[in-house]
């Protein structure tokens, strides 16, 4: 029959929806009622419970307006068009949520990984003219000959005009609060304590559940790292103005731990990537 | 040592459905837009893990049986 098909255009509103429903029902009743099919229909119907609270809570004004169904299955089929409503707030909203990965119809998004937001030192190709001038600076300690090439390309400097660069950083640069020095080698060093900043598509994906938790956490967290690279900003200009005089104070920084005498480099309160 | 035969075992047995049957009838009654209370839903989890347990019981069992092997007898069970 067709109705079974799909919503037929003169089926609208209340009727639509209690029609939806009698179908989900007469399709569970012609089911063999076995306690498989049972479990997998009660957990189902918790997961969708669960999406509808957090789409309430997260967006009351757009769960009010709703006229999306409660029984019909949406893109994603394991749930209904009202939770497929919500991935998609999340998505435009919150964080992408959709990209990548999470394209497959018949997946389900009880748990979802994130994509990088960093670049991905270890295998990606790195196309430092895409990069904030200061990111790819800090790139001569993470793959020295590719950032090298790069800086003698843009600013005409080669790395014997600078002092021997030590292996590994000074323990002093990771606790220079406030120093944009070291929110930039932290954004390079991968280690930002931000799952947007830290994560590569080298590395297993870290799974979150969905939930309201996770929801709003990854969302501030989205916030900062898209901050973290806006506050590079003023650094790409200093580097700009005057790359070699900046780029030894970050030698120096990554060697000693010593910060330059230069006010420029703090962070301001406006800043504050919290 | 037991005396009891399997078929009185059996017999002795509680008969019970699986709780997530009688849940999911419930559950399918109600309307979607009525949300569950936080109390309803660890209700119903409780009764899917209870549920779960049964039927992973009840799956060991069967490839218990199985794997039984064939023997021949003597009587021939009749009433099925």
């Amino acid at each position: 029959m067709s109705v079974c098909a799909g919503p037929a255009p003169f089926l609208f509103g209340q009727f639509n929806e209690r029609l939806s429903r009698s179908l989900e029902y007469l399709r569970f009743k012609v089911r063999s009622h076995n306690a498989v099919a049972a479990r997998d229909y009660v957990a189902a119907v918790i997961s969708e419970q669960e999406k509808y609270a957090v789409y309430r809570d997260l967006f009351p004004d757009e769960w009010a307006a709703s006229q999306a169904s409660f029984y019909r299955r949406g893109y994603f089929r394991k749930y209904s068009e009202r939770a497929n409503e919500l991935f998609h707030l999340v998505n435009d909203n919150c964080f992408p949520l959709l990209d990548y990965w999470h394209d497959d119809p018949e997946g389900d998004l009880e748990h979802f990984a994130i994509p990088p937001l960093n670049v991905d030192l270890c295998c990606e190709e790195i196309y430092f003219e895409n990069l904030n001038v200061s990111y790819a600076a800090a790139l001569i300690f993470y793959c020295p000959d590719d950032a090298w090439d790069f800086l003698n390309q843009r600013f005409k400097l080669s790395r014997s005009d600078f002092p021997e660069i030590n292996p590994h950083p000074d323990q002093g640069v990771w606790d220079k609060n406030g120093c944009v020095f070291e929110d930039l080698l932290r954004l390079v060093d991968h280690s930002t304590g931000n799952p947007w900043l830290d994560s590569d598509y080298c590395q297993m994906a870290d799974w979150f559940e969905f939930n309201r938790e996770t929801i709003e956490g990854l969302s501030r967290d989205y916030h900062d790292a898209r901050e973290a690279y806006d506050n590079l900003t003023p650094l790409d200009a200093l580097i700009e103005a005057n790359p070699k005089k900046m780029l030894s104070a970050l030698i120096d920084f990554w060697n000693t731990g010593n910060l330059p005498d230069d006010t420029a480099l703090m962070r301001t309160e406006g800043s504050e990537n919290q | 040592m037991n005396a009891l035969s399997p078929l009185e075992i059996l017999v002795r047995e509680n008969e019970q459905v699986n709780p997530a049957i009688l849940l999911a009838e419930e559950l399918m009654r109600r309307d979607a837009a009525d949300l569950l209370s936080a109390e309803d839903v660890m209700k119903a989890e409780e009764i899917l893990q209870i549920g779960g347990m049964e039927i992973e019981m009840l799956q060991k069992q069967l490839a218990a049986f199985v794997r039984l092997p064939a023997s021949p007898s003597a009587s021939i069970p009749t009433g099925f």
